[in-house]
């Protein structure tokens, strides 16, 4: 599902040239659930934003769903986050949508046939246990629930991979908890998971293969 | 897909509040100026047409031809081309126009020792010449013929009549363009603002995939649809400054230049200052600048 061979990413150059990724190698097989760990700064959301197109590497090769990201024009982007769902740890929902009109809104922007997208967004609501919050607008939810809401939105396409940057970077410990049963949940019904947190404390708890960056280089890959 | 575009459109023309308000109001001043003066130019150009359909040129003769030559001299006129009909007026015709044209007074001309008149010949040009430069033309040639001692008449009211017509479209023109220009601009700073308040949104819909056309068509709609309510405005203003201004002008319309009535724009000019005016809010929708790079 994912390959990285000999990656680096430099930014600036000259005298404010900075490394924030060097000599990347690894692979994620479909179907896996991987965390990616680190203190701030060491490349973890460098790491995902190449992934998903929203950064090329200085150097080396990516692969990504069958898509070559490091030669990928700038037409094929969407074609390629069609099949990345993606959270963050600000949830990101608009303002001025409804929960329900949050998620959908994604099915409507990628010309989901009118009929299907009530019944798929009740769906990834569902999945994330927010079915009767559907109406609410985002200033009336709770941490937990906005990051929930994000959640369905990052699934209700059937995402083929889920690149998770800090989703629990902002939740106190229950609510983290919360949304990692979530994540696992989405995991075991087939989807890829590359989970990233500076959380040290929850890597224990998920007991998954882990890839450890530190200063912009993989320094362990176990589990 | 299409009634997404369109909604977010909507959505995004309500957002753009005053600011779009003021650019539909703008592009609807510059239709009303360029309309208003493409209805003025069309009418005036109507009474130039019709005045040209009554051009005269006025051959004074040297000397009266004897009755003998008088065909002849007519096919020596008629040689020089583009005439439609001659029409040979002599002194004692032409004293005759004048008695009758004096009336009572009519006994001054019999007072006269000699019929100071010249001969002449009415010349009708074609309809094809009846133009300015074309008049011009034919009285150069009727000039350099040596039975011809001076050429009057012609289109020099016309040609004014043109030339005011011409600088009547060129102020147009300007004004227009730039009122078009300001229009331009406030639809791109709407359109600008619109995107400032939606740039979460088209942040999220490049990470879910969506393409670039499905990010920029609600944009160029909202300016599209500016474009289209300033015009229906404009052309609003332009029926009602018609029916206030019509029945006063028109009774003075037949003394002055001519014209009988005035027209309004036909539908089809209409049309045209319809899709003016969406293009212009188009052309400021794709103006506006708001990328959000994800």
């Amino acid at each position: 599902m994912i390959r990285l061979q000999h990656v680096s990413k430099v930014f600036g150059a000259g005298p404010s040239r900075v490394a924030a990724l060097s000599g990347i190698s690894f692979s994620i097989a479909k179907g896996e659930f991987v965390v990616l760990t680190g203190a701030s700064g060491a490349g973890k959301t460098t790491l995902l934003r190449m992934l998903y197109g929203a950064e090329s590497p200085s150097e080396g090769d990516i692969e990504v769903a069958g898509f070559d990201v490091s030669e990928l024009r700038r037409s094929e982007i969407p074609r390629l986050r069609r099949s990345i769902g993606i959270v963050f740890q600000d949830a990101k929902l608009l303002a001025g949508r409804t929960v329900f009109e949050n998620v959908a809104f994604v099915l409507r922007v990628l010309g989901t046939a009118r009929r299907d997208i009530t019944p798929r967004t009740f769906a990834a609501l569902k999945a994330v246990g927010l079915s009767a919050r559907a109406q609410a607008y985002p200033h009336q939810l709770s941490q937990g629930e906005a990051q929930r809401a994000s959640l369905a939105r990052a699934i209700v396409k059937s995402p083929g991979l889920l690149l998770a940057d800090e989703p629990t970077g902002n939740l106190d410990e229950e609510m983290a908890g919360e949304i990692l049963g979530l994540v696992k949940d989405i995991w075991s019904r087939g989807t890829t998971v590359l989970f990233a947190t500076h959380q040290a404390r929850l890597v224990p708890q998920l007991k998954r293969r882990t890839l450890r960056l530190e200063g912009g280089r993989l320094v362990k890959d176990e589990g | 897909m299409f009634s997404f575009i369109f909604n977010e459109a909507m959505r995004d023309l309500r957002r753009a509040g005053r600011v779009g308000v003021s650019a539909i109001l703008l592009i609807a001043l510059s239709l009303t100026a360029l309309g208003g003066f493409w209805l003025l130019s069309l009418n005036l150009g109507r009474a130039i047409d019709q005045w040209g359909d009554r051009v005269r040129v006025i051959v004074f003769l040297k000397d009266e031809p004897p009755a003998a030559k008088l065909d002849e001299l007519m096919q020596k006129i008629e040689a020089v081309g583009g005439i439609q009909r001659l029409h040979y007026v002599s002194k004692a015709d032409a004293l005759r126009l004048l008695k009758r044209s004096l009336g009572s007074q009519a006994d001054v001309a019999e007072q006269l020792p000699r019929n100071p008149l010249p001969a002449s010949v009415e010349v009708t040009p074609d309809a094809a010449i009846a133009t300015p430069e074309g008049t011009r033309a034919l009285v150069a040639r009727l000039v350099a013929l040596p039975e011809v001692e001076e050429v009057q008449g012609g289109s020099q009211w016309v040609d004014g009549l043109e030339q005011f017509r011409r600088l009547f479209q060129g102020v147009g023109l300007v004004v227009g363009a730039v009122l078009a220009l300001a229009a331009i601009l406030t639809v791109t700073t709407a359109t600008t603002l619109v995107l400032h308040l939606r740039r979460d949104e088209m942040e999220i819909m490049r990470l879910v995939g969506a393409t670039e056309s499905v990010i920029r068509w609600p944009r160029l709609l909202q300016g599209m649809a500016q474009g289209l309510v300033a015009a229906i405005v404009a052309l609003a203003t332009l029926e009602i400054a018609y029916a206030l201004a019509v029945p006063r002008l028109e009774p003075l319309l037949p003394v002055t230049i001519g014209l009988e009535r005035v027209l309004f724009l036909s539908p089809w000019q209409a049309l045209a200052l319809i899709g003016a005016g969406t293009m212009l809010g188009a052309v400021g929708g794709l103006l506006a600048r708001g990328r959000v790079h994800a």
